[in-house]
């Protein structure tokens, strides 16, 4: 009797969710993809377990941070242009390297079952990560480096990065480790709190990364923190004694020039 | 054209090559057209120079940030890939050139009827001309903003995550987006200059270094007891309105 009624078609979804599983093997397009798109089922899958990964993720994290190196390097030129790529480079791995013993106790903390090996790659798919969005930035941080000439500046640029990149590796190793069983997220916080001091500390410890020096690296300890104050009372005086002297001359700014510096104006 | 100002979730879900390039040939047109009108005041060969800069502004944008917008939208959440992304932008900023371009026919009446660049009164006239033209791009810049907003929300599986797309997007164009005018200066051609289609040095410094040295030569005249003040004055203001907004949330059933 209700042969005829017909119930509307539902509309496929605008925003289909992937529920096909990852395939056996993944290549460093498919780590990739899984990486961005479906960083739980990457987590569960055992080609984090493996070298595949660790190389595939590796790859992308290296390569990655060299560009945004070499990005940095321009603001200086010079010897920089290697150097900046390779202190960058060198220093992601070595904070991965010292960091990873911490990582692998506080996620067992947590309540994280993983091995040590599937460790190693979901730290290296954090690093790939946070280096695929360091890449995004660089387009940006380019242009400011080819303009500024403020250390102070480009420095707060290329920590807002950092920080920004961090953070959505963070979110990535915290799916992840769910996935492995941890439940609580205060020990990865500290962990992860670790790991950026580390970074942070060592963007000082391998100066200079923006500017240019006689030497590769310098032999003043300075703690990061002193580091930055020094640089930021620096940019600050140089930028009063313009104004003071400016001033002190008796010469008001031409019209040309007060425009040119006017940013609304033009 | 009204899929043009009203863009479908349909289109987002698999954006051809025709429908990005109608919608780059659109910002293209209607920035171009605008642009004109803008520089047209200083000079006619200033307005070409905006109409080329204009769409140029928006073509560097995209493109530099293109690869942080593709990641920011996988990663927020929001389903979009790298072309859809690319795809939502643009079709926010055509409908930004749409109004542009539609308003362009008055502000070449503007352009024409304002008192000249060369007149006694060219200081005021410019002032009212930036005010004007910026009220313009503001008002074109948010309604291509909040149709991308809604766009995102119908597209995505939450608010949150279409609002947290929609402000990562924002931040990061907004922000090489002035660098790159600043570069790409002059677009108004101040009276006192001379016409060029980039000043000298274009590169050299930066807008936001532009910013800060212009806000400390407002802030030296004042003492530091007033900016205190207004600090003070201007942070009681926002928890007033923080207040009144926890207030109505409390009373809404």
């Amino acid at each position: 009797m209700n042969d005829n009624i017909q119930t509307p078609a539902t509309p496929p979804p605008l925003n289909p969710v992937k529920n096909e599983p990852l395939p056996e093997n993944l290549g460093i397009r498919e780590l990739f993809e899984a990486l961005l798109r479906r960083p739980a089922e990457l987590a569960r899958h055992k080609v984090t377990e493996g070298r595949s990964a660790l190389t595939g993720f590796g790859i992308i994290a290296v390569v990655s941070i060299l560009v945004f190196g070499f990005v940095l390097g321009t603001f200086a030129y010079g010897d920089q242009l290697w150097a900046a790529p390779v202190k960058l480079g060198g220093g992601m791995l070595f904070a991965g390297l010292i960091c990873f013993p911490s990582l692998y106790i506080f996620s067992s903390l947590a309540g994280s079952s993983a091995s040590a090996a599937k460790m190693g790659g979901l730290l290296a798919g954090m690093l790939a990560l946070a280096g695929l969005l360091l890449l995004g930035f660089a387009p940006a941080l380019w242009i400011f480096a080819q303009g500024t000439s403020s250390f102070g500046f480009m420095g707060f640029l290329s920590i807002a990065a950092w920080l920004v990149a961090l953070a959505f590796g963070y979110k990535f190793l915290r799916t992840a480790l769910r996935e492995t069983g941890a439940t609580q997220s205060a020990p990865l916080m500290i962990w992860v709190s670790i790991f950026l001091l580390v970074t942070l500390q060592l963007s000082t410890s391998l100066r200079p990364i923006l500017g240019s020096s006689d030497d590769f690296l310098t032999t003043e300890k300075k703690f990061f923190l002193q580091h930055w104050g020094d640089t930021i009372d620096e940019s600050l005086s140089s930028a009063t004694k313009v104004t003071a002297e400016k001033t002190d001359s008796g010469t008001t700014p031409s019209p040309g020039r007060g425009e040119q510096q006017n940013p609304f104006n033009n | 054209m009204q899929d043009l100002l009203s863009p479908t979730p349909e289109t987002l879900a698999a954006p051809s090559v025709k429908e990005m390039g109608r919608g780059a040939i659109v910002i293209v047109l209607g920035f171009a057209l605008y642009g004109f009108t803008v520089g047209y005041w200083r000079s006619p060969v200033m307005g070409v120079f905006v109409a080329v800069k204009m769409p140029l502004l928006i073509a560097l944008t995209l493109g530099c940030n293109g690869l942080l917008n593709g990641l920011l939208g996988i990663l927020l959440g929001s389903g979009l890939g790298f072309r859809q992304s690319l795809h939502a932008l643009l079709s926010a900023f055509a409908i930004s050139a749409l109004i542009l371009g539609a308003v362009a026919p008055v502000t070449l009446f503007l352009a024409v009827n304002v008192p000249s660049a060369d007149s006694s009164q060219a200081a005021s006239a410019h002032s009212a001309y930036l005010l004007t033209h910026t009220f313009l791009i503001a008002l074109a810049g948010l309604t291509g903003v909040m149709r991308l907003g809604k766009l995102l929300e119908s597209y995505s599986s939450s608010r949150v995550i279409a609002r947290s797309t929609l402000a990562a997007w924002i931040a990061g164009n907004a922000f090489l987006g002035m660098q790159f005018s600043w570069i790409l200066r002059p677009f108004f051609g101040s009276p006192g200059l001379k016409v060029a289609f980039l000043r000298e040095d274009p590169m050299k410094g930066s807008f936001y270094e532009a910013v800060w040295s212009s806000a400390k030569r407002i802030l030296e005249g004042i003492p530091p007891e007033a900016l205190v003040g207004i600090a003070g004055g201007g942070s009681l203001i926002l928890i007033f309105i923080y207040q009144i907004r926890t207030d109505r949330k409390k009373r809404k059933p």
